[in-house]
């Protein structure tokens, strides 16, 4: 048994020896997944640039970004994918992250989002997602949904774990401001639970086990594509809808700079722009070479989006957290 | 002149018994520098001062981490007693062994296991719901998540434990006095009251302080059924700070304010905390019957626990099996996971084993008259050694976790490095105090009994402990080593903040698992570890008592 183990050992020795470590992106579980993006990006990226690429997926994107943090200086990561501009200045201060140099003017987003640090691949805008064959009522506003029958039930995600969270939690608080804290206190009742990402969250709910999920007005894509599925849907809240921006950024100790540059480049090229909406469900930055998947035609997408600059985020998000669990706390 | 005769005594004597001794002493020692080491490090590190900043999320954090244990401990003496009551009464049925070997297992079956059985059973589409949705067309919805759940897998956890060590107290009431209360026509309470109660009081104290530390401390339940920020302790509050927001500053005044409570709490219940008990027990049977409708209520007490301590683990076994095992074996994390927890376990079992032996045989030396017992200074260095080996019960795993997380990020070294020592130490920790329970009187009777022997046959290191203590305690070591075993094996605590994709326990694989829905891969998962926890708590005591 000892011989075996020791055996094992060094074969693991020798792996880490002669392989040279790939450009290493760490990402949330949804994007990393062998059913997300991240596999046809590798494909393309690889295909067009000397550089392998290596995801690794976390629960949540402020999970990747905490496991860099904890890291410090001798992490693996090469990459942070998957932020949003909401949690970006967080990640800005840590001063872990390198300036980008890319010019990103010419970007196609619905907010101007121009940072020396982080840079935009994709948006979406929050919104609650249902299914037409059990909810024939959905609601159509903040209001209306804490005015539904007591065992409606809604899954959320954890603001200090999750960007979609964080985003409900700025979308109440923009739509409510001073009240927020009063608004969460009635939704409450409707809250199954509160999961620490995005994937448990949306499992539960395809598991059958909530009436609503909080997700992205472009999630029905996915089951229209992927699963010829129409009966899933977002609700359109009258109050408008959260934005969320999606950023990526440099390790500043990443000890492959040139690929992560190349790749960085490579979120803004057409081939990146045509696997994105097919793949991680969101609208591309720039223009692909073929216009978007028809399914995106079906989809609602919101007149106004609501979005609060960064900044002032990072200035009011701990008061906004605790104000909300406060709120929530029995 | 007397006074200095004593010291010539006591140096004499320190002098005379030094290997016996010094080993013990000296890691006392050590564990309780640990200790203040890891105090100052968490003190040095925060900056702000700890009484001003106690706001009022911590104040509800306290609260409801407060209310959750009491009502455990509340709800797991009352089961606890119950059941032992009744299975004392209930002496003599097949199977009654192997039901009570069964409880007494729920010490060493993993949290983690044991709430995935515990959602398969009452979750929202867990059999009961399902049945009933079946049945009646209704469902009870999701009521484990939140304080239901929390306290229903306390009382799995605990009663059965508390049972366990209560039936030993039953058992050792004279029947004299069951006699005598038969013949002054006691009714069923005031046998309890007078007969019953005051054999078991000592027991129900120390195993009620004991319970409530474990609930006040837990993380695993919570982390899993919390499934809320309305529902943190301090130890998930801890996590969630370090993990969530790298509020370094938060998770640092939260661990101050758990080590001083739970500090105080192990003071306070020093005075009726009289060791955790012994497991082994003797049965003498009451020579007559318990009335018809008490029978039937003892019954339905063991009938009742017994189901709901078995079902979650038949679910878990009939979960396990429909899974893809080549699958699950040929996955690389499980693999890495199922190797580091193994060797994690038998790094950890081995070091329990040997400081126990180190420090119960230090203590011997100091307590009994054949050695130092009468000389001063001796029940100082006694009470020293004996709260060195409680020191888990005063340090939650979550702050030990913290603190050398602060020292990782300090000093240099590898993360998989000071990962492996976090964990060993947690878990050498975790075990010592059941490790002690068991070994210390087993010790301390060998020298009572043979140290005049030995003596004056002038045995001595090696040749005395093989003739002499190995025989007599073989069967002690084999159990200490079973549950410190399975303890490391099961553990979830100091992982969830030191594992990674690289640093990977089979508990931690597990809870990742859960968190992605991959339910049919958790549930073989779950299944492996259930066999190999139950494999080596019953397989490794037999294999040293030579019945294999």
């Amino acid at each position: 048994m000892f011989k075996i183990i020791s055996y094992f050992f060094l074969a693991t020795l020798f792996v880490f020896a002669t392989e040279k470590p790939p450009l290493t992106i760490y990402t949330y579980d949804a994007f990393a997944a062998s059913w997300g993006a991240a596999p046809k990006i590798k494909v393309a990226f690889e295909k067009e640039n000397d550089c392998k690429v290596k995801f690794v997926g976390l629960s949540s994107s402020i999970v990747a970004l905490r496991k860099i943090q904890l890291e410090g200086k001798k992490t693996k990561a090469d990459i942070l994918l998957g932020i949003d501009t909401n949690i970006a200045e967080v990640a800005k201060k840590t001063g872990l992250f390198l300036s980008h140099n890319l010019n990103t003017s010419n970007l196609d987003l619905p907010f101007p989002y121009d940072d020396d640090t982080f840079t935009a691949f994709d948006y979406s805008y929050a919104a609650f997602v249902y299914s037409e064959n059990k909810v024939k009522n959905p609601p159509h506003s903040f209001e209306e949904l804490v005015s539904m029958p007591k065992d409606f039930k809604i899954v959320i995600q954890d603001p200090r774990s999750s960007t979609a969270g964080l985003a409900l939690l700025l979308w109440v608080k923009s739509v409510y401001g001073d009240k927020a804290g009063e608004y969460w206190k009635r939704l409450a009742p409707y809250i199954l639970t509160i999961t620490k990402g995005w994937s448990e969250a949306y499992g539960l709910f395809l598991k059958g086990e909530a009436d609503m999920v909080l997700s992205y007005t472009t999630s029905p894509a996915y089951h229209i594509v992927d699963e010829n599925r129409t009966d899933i849907k977002s609700a359109p809240f009258k109050e408008g809808h959260y934005g969320q921006i999606e950023v990526a950024g440099i390790l500043k100790s990443s000890t492959h700079k040139v690929c992560a540059k190349e790749f960085m480049h490579f979120m803004h090229s057409k081939t990146f722009a045509d696997i994105i909406p097919i793949g991680n469900w969101g609208y591309p930055v720039i223009k692909g070479s073929k216009p978007l998947h028809p399914a995106f035609d079906t989809l609602h997408k919101p007149q106004k989006m609501l979005l609060i600059d960064g900044v002032v985020v990072e200035k009011q998000r701990k008061a906004i957290i605790n104000e909300w669990l406060r709120a929530i706390q029995k | 002149m007397a006074t200095s005769d004593t010291k010539v005594t006591m140096l004499q004597g320190l002098l005379r018994f030094k290997g016996a001794v010094f080993p013990g002493v000296f890691i006392s020692f050590s564990l309780l520098s640990f200790a203040f080491l890891l105090f100052m490090t968490l003190y040095l590190a925060q900056n702000s001062d700890l009484f001003t900043a106690l706001d009022s999320g911590i104040i509800g954090l306290l609260k409801f981490t407060l209310y959750q244990a009491t009502l455990s401990t509340i709800l797991s003496l009352l089961v606890g007693v119950l059941l032992a009551w009744a299975l004392a009464h209930q002496s003599k049925f097949k199977g009654r062994s192997l039901l009570v070997a069964l409880f007494s297992s729920s010490l060493v079956l993993p949290t983690l296991i044991v709430v995935f059985g515990l959602i398969g059973i009452f979750g929202r589409s867990g059999y009961l719901n399902e049945m009933s949705l079946f049945l009646f067309d209704h469902s009870f919805g999701s009521y484990l998540y939140g304080l239901g759940g929390i306290l229903l897998a306390h009382v799995y956890l605990n009663a059965s434990y508390a049972s366990r060590a209560l039936l030993h107290s039953f058992e050792s009431i004279p029947k004299e006095k069951y006699k005598l209360a038969k013949s002054l026509n006691f009714s069923v309470f005031e046998r309890f009251l007078y007969v019953e109660y005051p054999a078991i009081k000592a027991t129900f104290l120390s195993i009620g302080s004991t319970v409530f530390l474990l609930c006040f401390t837990s993380f695993a339940v919570v982390l899993l059924l919390g499934g809320n920020p309305s529902y943190n302790t301090l130890e998930v509050a801890i996590y969630e700070a370090v993990k969530l927001d790298f509020d370094i500053a938060l998770a640092l005044k939260l661990a101050l304010v758990q080590l001083s409570i739970s500090a105080v709490l192990v003071v306070l219940s020093s005075g009726f905390r009289t060791g955790l008990s012994n497991l082994k027990t003797s049965v003498t049977a009451i020579p007559w019957k318990e009335s018809r409708v008490l029978g039937m209520v003892q019954w339905a007490v063991i009938g009742l626990f017994t189901l709901f301590f078995i079902l979650p683990l038949v679910v878990i076994v009939l979960d396990g099996i429909g899974a893809d095992f080549s699958r699950i074996l040929g996955d690389a994390l499980f693999v890495q996971s199922f190797i580091t927890s193994i060797s994690l376990a038998t790094v950890s079992s081995f070091l329990t084993v040997l400081i126990a032996l180190l420090l119960s045989n230090a203590r011997r030396g100091f307590t009994l008259s054949t050695r130092l017992g009468s000389k001063p200074f001796s029940k100082v260095l006694d009470a020293l050694i004996a709260f060195s080996g409680n020191l888990y019960l005063a340090i939650p795993s979550l702050v030990m976790g913290l603190g050398f997380f602060l020292m990782y990020q300090k000093y240099d070294g590898s993360q998989v490095l000071w990962s492996a020592m976090a964990l060993l130490t947690a878990n050498v920790l975790m075990s010592l105090p059941f490790a002690l329970s068991v070994l210390t009187p087993a010790m301390h009777k060998t020298a009572q009994r043979y140290d005049k022997l030995a003596f004056s046959l002038g045995l001595k290191g090696f040749t005395r402990w093989k003739y002499i203590e190995y025989p007599y305690i073989k069967s002690s070591l084999a159990y200490v080593f079973a549950l410190a075993f399975c303890f490391s094996l099961g553990d979830l605590g100091i992982i969830a903040l030191f594992g990674s994709d690289e640093f990977m326990t089979l508990p931690w694989y597990l809870y990742q698992l859960m968190g992605s829905y991959r339910t049919t891969d958790a549930a073989g998962v779950a299944l492996v570890m259930l066999v190999l926890v139950l494999g080596v708590f019953i397989l490794i005591p037999r294999m040293f008592r030579g019945e294999m």
